[in-house]
Order: C-alpha cells, then structure tokens, then sequence
C-alpha cells in the first residue's frame, strides 16, 4: 500500500487570465516504500507536483492517483511536512501531535500511546507541554515531523521541509530522516533544492525542466547505495566524501545547470 | 521598585491636581461657575454617592450604565465576530455582504439614536441597539481581516489532518484569528462606551449619561465633573478587564512577540 | 481561503444579491403593513423626502444649509485638532521630558468618551458653535497627537545621527527630519481623525446643537417624522463617505510621491 502515480498531469495556473502552464505531461511512478526526491530550479512546479498528491490542488489534465485511487481531497493518509512547518502556534506540541488522531476518532489510551511512542521517535519527550515558540527550528519540524508519523500515514510528503533551517541543523534532521526511514520505512515524496540532500536521502532523483516543468530525468540512487554501502558510514559528511556520491552529485547539477538561464539564475 | 517613567508620570498627574487646586481655589483665576474647584468636586460626589442625584445614587447610575454596555456590548461581539469569521471564510458570503456593509458603515453610530428612539423608546432596548450597531462592526471588520490573515499552510496542515468542519473553525480559524478578534473587541469596548454616554445624554432616566444630562441643565460643574469621572474610571475598568481576558486567551501569542 | 477567488460577474451578482436582500426586506417590512410606516418609511419614501429637504426647510433650514453649518462647525473643529496635535505630538517625539509630562495625563482623558465633553462644552462655550468644535476636537485630536507623535518617535535613528553629525539644531531637526520623515504617519492620523470628527458631530448635534444635520434629526425624532430621521441618517452616511474617499485619495496621492507603495 502506497503507491503514487502522475499520470500525463498537466498544471494550468488561471486559465481564465490567459494562464501559465506550470507542468507539461508529467509522468512519475513511485512504488510502495519508496523515497523519491525531486530536484529542479524554483519556479518548476516541484512544490506543485507535491500539492496535487496532497490534496490542495487539481491537475489541469491528466490523473494523480494514490494506490490505484484518484485524489480529490486532502486527507491523513497523505501526510504533509511544510517549509514553514505550519504548527499551531496555540496548541502545545501534544496537542498539535494529537488534532489527526482525534479526527480519526481514537480513544484516548490509543492516542495517548502513540503520541508517547512518536515523542519518543522525534526525541521530543522532554518538550511535550512546549509550545512551538518556545522550540528552535529544527524541534519545531521534529514536531511537525512526528505530527505526521503519528497518523501512521501511506505516503508522506515533504516540501523542502529542511529549507527554513540553518546548516547545521539540517545535517542533524537528514541524518534523522535516514534514520527514521530505515526504522519506519514510508513511501516519501520529498521536494529539495539542495542536491546533495537528495541524493543523500532519495532511493530516485528526478530532475525537473524549467518552466513549464517536464521530468528530464531520472536517477536511481538505490542501486549506488547498495552496492558501494552507503549506509556503512553514520556521518552524512563521510558519504559525501565518496566518489560514487560526488559522481550522482555532479551529474544532477550538470542536469540543472542546463536548465539555468543565460545568467546562471 | 518604580523607574524614572513612573515617578515622572506621578510628578506629572500630583501637578496636574496641584494646578487644579491653584487656579480654582487659591487665585480664583477660573471660577467656580465654569469648573468646580477639588473640594465642590468631593462635595458633588459625597452628595450623589450618599443621598443621590438625579433620582439615584451613583452607584445604581454607574450600575445601569455598565449594565447596558456590556449587553450591547456582548450582543455585537457575538454576532459580529462569527459573521467576520464567515465573511473571512467564505468569498461569496464577502461578496453578498460588503456592499451592505459599504452602504451602512458610512452612518456614523451615533445617528442611529434618534430612530432607536423612535422605534424602542427612552428605555434599555434603544441604547442596546445602538450600542450593537456601534460595537458590530470593528468587531465583524477585525475578525475577518484575522481570518484573511491567516498562513495557508495553517490552513492546509488542519486539512491534511482530516480536520472536520466545526473542529476547524473552532481550534484553528477562530484562534488563529484571535489577536485580530481581541483588537477589534478593543475598538467595540470603545464604540459600545461613546455611544451609550451619548444615547443617555439624548434622553434616558438613569445611567452616567443622564447625570451629565441633568448637571449640564442644573448648570452644576461639581456634578459634570463627577460624571466624567465615573464615565472614565468605568471605561478604564472595562478596557483592564478586557486586557487581562485577552493576555489569557492569547498566552501563547503574548510570549511569542517577546 | 477555502473558496478560489470569484470573478467579476460573480462578485457583481452576489453583491447584486446582498444588496436585493436588504432593500427587499425592508421593503416587505413596511409594504405588508408589518410594521407600521409612520415607523419604518420605504427606501422610496426617504428618498422623496431627501429630494423635498433639498429646498423645503425643517427646523428651520433646508438640509444644504443644516448641512452647511455642520461642516463649518467641523471644519473648525477638525482643523483645530491637527493645529494643537501634530506640533504638539512632534514636540513630545523629540523631547523627552515633555513626553513624560503629557502622556500620563492624556492616557487618563483618554477614557473619557469625547461625548462625555458635552456639558462642560455647553457650559464653556454654548450651544452655537464653540460648543460642537469642543466635542469635534476632543473626538478627533488624540489621533493626531498620537500618530504624530509615532511617526517621530520612530524615524530611523541613523538620519537623526546624520543630522547630529551635521550640527544640526533642535528646531531644524523636527521641522527638517522629524516633519518629512512622519508626514504619512500623520496623514493616515488625519484621516482617522477626520473620521472620529464626524462621529463627534453627529453625537454633539444631537445634545447641544440649534442648527445642523444632528439638530434636524432630534427635532424629526420629536415630530415622529421618520422619514426626515432617515434622510438625515443618508446625508450624514453621504458626506462621511465623501470626506472618506478624498482623504484617502489624498494619502494615496502623497505615498506615491513618497516612493512609498500605496
């Protein structure tokens, strides 16, 4: 269960003013369990594609479906990490962890349970009772992280969830996120404009075109990691070392760099 | 321990008081006919606050008037603040209800009076629908400008939660646009006060308003000056209240900004 | 928010809408007999009788003269407002000990409806036209000090720094770098002000006034002459509206030739 398909998604943006055409027959198969990132300059429509599996925007044309099922709406099998985290600011981190269990209508034992186990997952037991601004950025997306672990959703999806935090950080919460994903295997969409993050995180890396956003290409990641045992080393900084990683690396950004305008912007 | 503000801000209202004495009973430079001197003041509120004035004591004047602010006041708030959250929430309801709006916010309040007495009399129901009016729109105005205001990704994330409809209003639109409601409660609180003093100085039988009424007809400065006392201290004492309910509701808000 | 937004036709017709709902009620209110018309005049009704005040007087005047002697009486208030706020408000920004001296004793009048003015107003003054500018001015003058007083408050240090640097006197500071760098702050206090002024009027009119739109409509009230209350309701509604639009054309117009997005 959990599967992801674009089937020749088209994106119109107000078509009744004329519109821009922000994604061209986009085609895109991710299998149950997978983590697939998508990687493309800004303004590609990446985030978009992301929205559309989510719930909060239409296809123009064509069909994005999840196991087999059209989407029509947002939903908690679908599991959103935003940029901006979006808490809420009013609900302590229990409190924000415990709003999708409460609309899924679970007793209290079972939701107090799983809010337990997932603060645990996150690291996040000490800071409970919290309120989101009394945490730094990256506890905040932890608890944005373990809000969406906790619905024990099919498919997961994250929207540049690292870009908000400075560089350190983000090193902790990828390293986290490997973690998380060898323990509690989902299938992830991820949304990045960092290279690195994606072939650090991604089992596939699919390039994206400039507007109108098209997928240029796609890279397996998985078969590399397997065979040259990524996963030996603990420390992001030491895969990066590898040459396989630097070659997957710099073969994404000659990808995008063609994509660039005249002014490398 | 008190900072340099707060001595200067004494320095400045024992002066004040002290100016006051001064000029009204050591020189005699204004007289008593135009602005009582601080012993007719204490003479005036000794008089109504023990035997009465204008047929009641202070206390059931001051009384009838905190009574009438807060019904108008609580009838505004909970019709306007819902209707903002609607207006906010759904475009068709702002489109079919702004131009109405644009049509009838031009009057100001206060002109509603005479046909609140017109329609309802010199009693209570005629100062409760114009302090309606009066407080009803900054309260309906804020609490839809909070909702438009709102992150859309707070939005999404409630819905990707499988947040239903009344959970979402109740635990995430109406807190989300709560500094916003508390800034519009702030100027009904504001509203409901100016209009009540006013709609008792045009015709009533009890309330602050008609002290200042009959004080103005008696040419009685003591007593004028006792009302705009109370009128003061009353709206003071309402705006604490309201401030205080507002630092708890938005706890969570408060320590952000900090 | 949740709904995408409307187009323009759709706007116009759910407008179209909210607008037929309340005319229509009203309408049927008074039509059916439901509720008495002497009470409750029809749109129509008010309007024939704004049409016949234009030339026939009421309490003595037609309502263009009541009219005219209410917008003299706030002109006067109005102006008198900005005349005493914004200098002194500029004053307060820059000097600190006159800051300490003013505040506390603003913020206890401030609890003080400028309605509540109304006696001493009648009392000081009369009911002519010193009476009325009192109220006007206590209901417009604390926006004006007050955003005055901000806009100084708050200019961007490093141009008084550059100022200092320059050797540049106190009253060349407030009239050359605290004047220009708050003026928007005190347009938008102006309009606010002008705003409040018009509340005030209307409340000062009705208590303390022998002339003008308030006066004419408590006299109306006495008569149970809803229709004459009415039409003074709309005019009131009318020109607040119009003091509304040009001041903020006005704002708008300076922010432009600020830089300054409107």
């Amino acid at each position: 269960m959990g599967s992801i398909r674009f089937d020749k998604v088209d994106k119109v943006f107000g078509p009744l003013t004329g519109g821009v055409k922000a994604l061209d027959s986009i085609d895109l198969e991710i299998a149950e369990k997978e983590f697939v990132a998508i990687v493309g300059p800004s303004g590609c429509g990446k985030t978009t594609c992301l929205r559309m599996v989510a719930g909060f925007e239409a296809p123009s044309a064509g069909v994005v479906s999840v196991n087999g099922k059209k989407v029509t709406a947002p939903g908690p099998d679908r599991a959103v990490v935003f940029q901006q985290f979006a808490l809420f600011p009013w609900k302590t981190v229990r409190e924000n962890i415990d709003l999708g269990l409460r609309n899924k209508g679970l007793a209290k034992s079972e939701r107090d349970e799983r809010i337990a186990s997932a603060l645990r997952l996150m690291n996040l037991e000490s800071h409970a009772d919290a309120f989101p601004h009394q945490l730094s950025g990256g506890m905040q997306q932890r608890v944005a992280i373990a809000r969406a672990y906790v619905l024990d959703p099919e498919v997961l999806l994250m929207d540049e969830p690292f870009g908000a935090l400075d560089a350190q950080t983000r090193v902790v919460m990828q390293e986290e996120l490997v973690r998380l994903a060898r323990v509690n295997p989902r299938t992830v969409l991820f949304i990045t404009h960092a290279v690195e993050e994606a072939v650090y995180l991604a089992d596939r890396v699919a390039v994206m075109t400039r507007r109108p956003g098209r997928i240029k290409e796609i890279l397996d990641i998985r078969s590399v990691r397997e065979a040259e045992n990524w996963d030996r080393h603990q420390k992001i900084e030491d895969v990066m070392d590898l040459e396989s990683f630097v070659h997957l690396r710099t073969q994404i950004w000659k990808s995008l760099r063609e994509e660039k305008g005249p002014l490398g912007v | 321990m008190m900072g340099r503000k707060g001595l200067a801000s004494l320095t400045s209202v024992a002066a004040a008081l002290l100016l006051w004495f001064v000029v009204t009973t050591l020189t005699g430079l204004v007289s008593p006919g135009r602005f009582p001197s601080p012993a007719e003041f204490w003479q005036s509120l000794v008089q109504i606050a023990t035997r009465g004035y204008a047929g009641a004591p202070l206390l059931a004047h001051a009384v009838q008037s905190l009574k009438l602010v807060l019904l108008g006041f609580a009838v505004a708030v909970a019709t306007g603040v819902p209707l903002g959250l609607w207006m906010g929430w759904s475009r068709r309801a702002e489109a079919a209800i702004n131009p109405v709006f644009l049509l009838i916010r031009p009057i100001p309040p206060l002109a509603w009076i005479p046909l609140a007495i017109l329609w309802l009399g010199l009693g209570d129901a005629a100062k409760i629908m114009v302090i309606w009016f009066a407080a009803f729109v900054p309260s309906v105005i804020n609490a839809f400008a909070g909702v438009r205001a709102i992150d859309r990704p707070m939005i999404e994330a409630a819905r990707m939660l499988g947040t239903p409809r009344w959970r979402l209003v109740r635990e995430v639109i109406a807190p989300a646009a709560s500094p916003m409601i508390f800034t519009g409660l702030r100027l009904s609180l504001q509203a409901s006060w100016t209009t009540l003093v006013a709609a008792e100085l045009v015709g009533a039988l009890l309330g602050i308003g008609f002290v200042l009424n009959v004080a103005q007809q008696d040419i009685y400065p003591g007593m004028i000056l006792v009302g705009m006392v109370t009128v003061g201290l009353l709206g003071w004492a309402t705006t604490w209240l309201l401030a205080m309910a507002e630092q708890r509701a938005l706890a969570w808000n408060m320590a952000a900004r900090d | 928010m949740r709904d995408t937004p409307l187009s323009f036709a759709e706007r116009i017709g759910w407008g179209a809408l909210g607008l037929a709902v309340l005319l229509g009620t009203w309408t049927l209110l008074t039509a059916s007999g439901l509720v008495p018309r002497p009470f409750l005049p029809t749109p129509l009704d008010v309007l024939d009788r704004m049409i016949e005040l234009m030339s026939a007087p009421f309490a003595g005047a037609t309502l263009p003269q009541h009219l005219a002697s209410s917008f003299e009486r706030y002109a006067y208030g109005v102006l008198l407002a900005a005349l005493i706020g914004v200098p002194l408000g500029l004053l307060m920004g820059w000097f600190r000990w006159l800051d300490d001296i003013v505040t506390p004793l603003f913020d206890g009048l401030r609890f003080i409806a400028p309605i509540a003015w109304v006696p001493f107003a009648a009392l000081w003054f009369g009911t002519g036209i010193g009476g009325p500018v009192l109220i006007i001015f206590a209901g417009a003058f604390p926006p004006c000090l007050i955003n005055a007083y901000r806009g100084a408050r708050f200019v961007e240090p490093r141009l008084i720094e550059a100022a200092r640097m320059l050797g540049t006197g106190n009253l060349r500071i407030i009239l050359e770098i605290l004047l220009p760098a708050a003026t928007p702050s005190i347009v938008a206090g102006l309009r606010v002000a002008a705003g409040l002024g018009w509340q005030s009027l209307v409340g000062a009119e009705l208590i303390v006034a022998a002339a003008g739109v308030g006066f004419m409509m408590v006299q109306a009230q006495a008569n149970v002459a809803t229709p004459t209350v009415m039409a003074g309701m709309v005019a009131i509604g009318i020109v607040g509206m119009v003091i509304d639009v040009a001041l903020r054309q006005g704002e708008a117009w300076l922010r432009r030739r600020r830089g300054l997005e409107a």
